[in-house]
């Protein structure tokens, strides 16, 4: 019903856009041209002949958190418009679900209709993409965030996430240890925020523990989950209560919630941490650095294979050594040292001398 | 007359609302053609859509039953959507126990429990406090349907219906309890013809239970006039708890179906909305069984639809939410037309007469 009123509440709110819209005259033609240009686009990219000589279709479905989440859904779709300006013949879709059942149809639909690859975004669609990827052999699925084995036509792209955790951990401890961010106390405390205690969130804390505890073993790590993916209100709630407590680096692994998060740190002059793409651009001079994830490399790559026709069914691990994990360059004011120190760092995790755990010390 | 208004009104307000939403997808740039186009062909084009469209309104028929039901006694149960997880929660639990049963038998037990649980989860809190303290079903039924939901989400987040190891889902319902699929030239549709035949018996069972008993006359009575009811002899506060145990239980209902016939498993999410949904259905209804089946189907079409209209004409996804919504708007504005017609008239005749 919320949905609905929300519904009638939008359809109201464009009736009268139209309105005005034909009183100006000029908006409604914006309005129609930029829709135009961008199917113009896609048609010409249709039509753009290609090394091979075919253009290959690709269908996006996201899970329930839809385009918007900020995390790996808009990554997907940001990995998958890349190829389609980079590479020459791809086509693309995408179709948001809109709750657990259109999993099946949604994959299906896109398999059916000749798509070469169709990408399933999360690991809630595990159980769909194994039933539909067995009824259509001749099309390749990629699923993110989930290990599906033993289907020749499924990739299965998971992320060693710890990685990425620890160097961000690494950052903080640094920065904490040495005080040497302004406006830092003397408390050496630090807050995390996850979503839900589920592995794709656990694996960033888990690597942040032991990071931050590397440089700083008298430091605190707080940790809090707020069951949620999207309540921005509930994470800027959690960050202050952190915050109160003396942490004064927030690290939110927990999509837009985390949004709030970092809101809150940038209002009471605290600094955070970013979470899965870069996120300096939601508070800049707050944003310390992101542990980034790359779901857009994975879906790219992806797509280059199919085109090359390389693709390969079977788990593909993304970890620093293929930069399918990082860390965003740092925040100006940063010492060189930490870097520095990153990066020795990041070298003895790829070369094995450092093993990060993903179990979250509570 | 009466009944050819009561169809023609309905569809009426969902030919404008389809008018008004093709004049805005126009407005924002995109070919109206096409886009309902790729709807109706995404709902109707093939044997697959179709299953899809029949599989997607088979919930939002069954539930809508059930809210046609305390519609029908006066009652607004707004909380469908927690009786649907409810009954859904217990279909799963008994579906992955008692794994020696036999299979038609522990897909009957599926069902039962998931029947009776959203009847319960209706029927006692919200029922017995709207027939004994007067407290209001919209208030009550609401708050139990979240409690409802995030119960269900405690279970398999962390709870102890979390299958180990795995992110947040239950584990599978044992594989003799998941209805067979028609799979006749429809593959992956999803379709099951054990749904279908639940989703019928039960419009024939509520039309039956609403018309042609004692006990269907009974509720509408008190559904017409609490007073006059009791005034009758009939039992106002037992009929109260019945009709919110009833609706409920064809909530629970849809569930079970729906567990055993698509998810197979309580999945993290919980946006389904069937609950809220067909509260429109059974508006567009009239609260009417068989006229649940139409328009069941219709939101059904809306969905599988909507969601090739993504795909084909890259529609964004909220302006099927608008459309759904707009045609939510029309409905509820029918009950105004008749209003303003007749304010008019008496404008006229007052004109009229004055002017004589």
């Amino acid at each position: 019903m919320k949905k609905q009123f929300v519904a009638v509440a939008a359809s109201m709110f464009a009736l009268t856009a139209i309105v005005t819209g034909c009183g100006t005259g000029a908006a409604s033609n914006n309005a129609a041209t930029n829709g135009s240009n961008a199917t113009n686009s896609a048609g010409t990219s249709n039509s753009a002949g290609t090394t091979n000589g075919k253009t290959i279709k690709i269908g996006l479905v996201t899970d329930i958190g839809g385009l918007n989440d900020n995390g790996f859904n808009h990554l997907a779709y940001v990995g998958m418009t890349n190829a389609q300006h980079q590479l020459n013949g791809v086509s693309t879709s995408v179709v948001q679900s809109q709750s657990e059942s259109d999993y099946v149809p949604n994959l299906s639909h896109f398999a059916q209709n000749g798509y070469n690859l169709v990408i399933a975004v999360g690991y809630l669609m595990e159980d769909a993409v194994k039933q539909v990827a067995k009824e259509y052999p001749k099309t390749d699925f990629l699923i993110i965030d989930d290990n599906i084995t033993g289907i020749p036509n499924v990739a299965s792209a998971i992320f060693q996430s710890e990685q990425a955790g620890y160097l961000a951990g690494v950052v903080a401890g640094l920065v904490q240890k040495n005080h040497q961010l302004k406006g830092l106390n003397t408390k050496n405390v630090v807050g995390v925020i996850g979503g839900q205690d589920i592995p794709p969130v656990d694996t960033y804390i888990a690597g942040f523990q032991q990071g931050f505890k590397k440089e700083d073993p008298s430091g605190k790590v707080l940790l809090q989950y707020t069951n949620s993916f999207s309540d921005e209100a509930l994470g800027s709630q959690y960050a202050q209560n952190e915050i109160s407590q003396g942490a004064d680096i927030i690290f939110p692994v927990a999509g837009g919630c985390g949004i709030g998060a970092i809101n809150a740190a940038k209002s009471a002059k605290v600094y955070a941490i970013g979470v899965d793409t870069n996120q300096a651009y939601l508070a800049p001079g707050t944003v310390i650095t992101s542990a980034t994830k790359g779901v857009d490399t994975a879906v790219f790559d992806t797509i280059k294979a199919v085109q090359n026709g390389t693709f390969k069914g079977g788990v593909s691990t993304f970890n620093l050594a293929n930069n399918g994990v990082g860390i965003a360059p740092l925040m100006q004011g940063v010492p060189q040292s930490v870097q520095t120190t990153v990066n020795q760092i990041k070298q003895q995790i790829i070369s094995g001398q450092i093993k990060v755990s993903t179990t979250v010390q509570k | 007359m009466r009944s050819l208004r009561s169809i023609i009104l309905p569809m009426g307000a969902s030919i404008l609302a389809i008018l008004i939403g093709g004049i805005l997808v126009a407005a924002l740039g995109y070919n109206p053609v096409t886009v309902y186009g790729s709807l109706i062909s995404g709902a109707f084009g093939t044997g697959i859509n179709i299953g899809n469209t029949i599989t997607a309104s088979l919930p939002l028929i069954i539930v809508g039953l059930g809210i046609a039901i305390s519609f029908q006694s006066g009652l607004f149960n707004i909380g469908a959507d927690g009786q649907y997880w409810i009954g859904a929660t217990a279909a799963v639990w008994f579906g992955y126990h008692f794994n020696h049963l036999p299979g038609w038998f522990h897909m009957i037990l599926c069902i039962v429990v998931g029947m009776i649980a959203g009847a319960l989860w209706a029927g006692v809190i919200p029922g017995f406090a709207k027939a004994f303290v007067g407290s209001h079903e919209v208030i009550t039924t609401m708050m139990m349907s979240y409690i409802g939901i995030l119960l269900a989400r405690y279970l398999i987040e962390g709870g102890p219906m979390q299958q180990k190891g795995f992110n947040p889902q239950s584990p599978e319902v044992a594989q003799n309890t998941q209805f067979p699929y028609f799979t006749q030239g429809l593959m992956q549709s999803q379709l099951s013809l054990i749904a279908v035949a639940i989703a019928l018996v039960a419009v024939i069972v509520v039309w039956f239970l609403l018309y042609k008993t004692t006990l269907g006359f009974q509720l509408r009575t008190v559904g017409l006039n609490q007073r006059a009811a009791r005034y009758a002899g009939i039992n106002v506060k037992l009929f109260t708890v019945l009709a919110l145990c009833l609706s409920g239980m064809f909530a629970g209902l849809a569930g079970a179906v729906q567990m055993l016939g698509v998810d197979h498993r309580l999945l993290d999410g919980f946006s389904s909305n069937y609950g809220y949904t067909a509260i429109v259905v059974s508006l567009l209804a009239r609260n009417n069984p068989i006229g649940v089946i139409i328009a069941g189907l219709f939101f059904g079409a809306l969905t599988t639809g909507g969601q090739n209209m993504q795909m084909v004409s890259n529609v964004p996804a909220a302006l099927t939410d608008v459309l759904t919504g707009l045609i939510i708007f029309f409905v509820a504005c029918e009950r105004i037309i008749p209003q303003v017609i007749g304010w008019y008239r008496r404008r006229r005749t007052l004109k009229s007469t004055s002017a004589a």
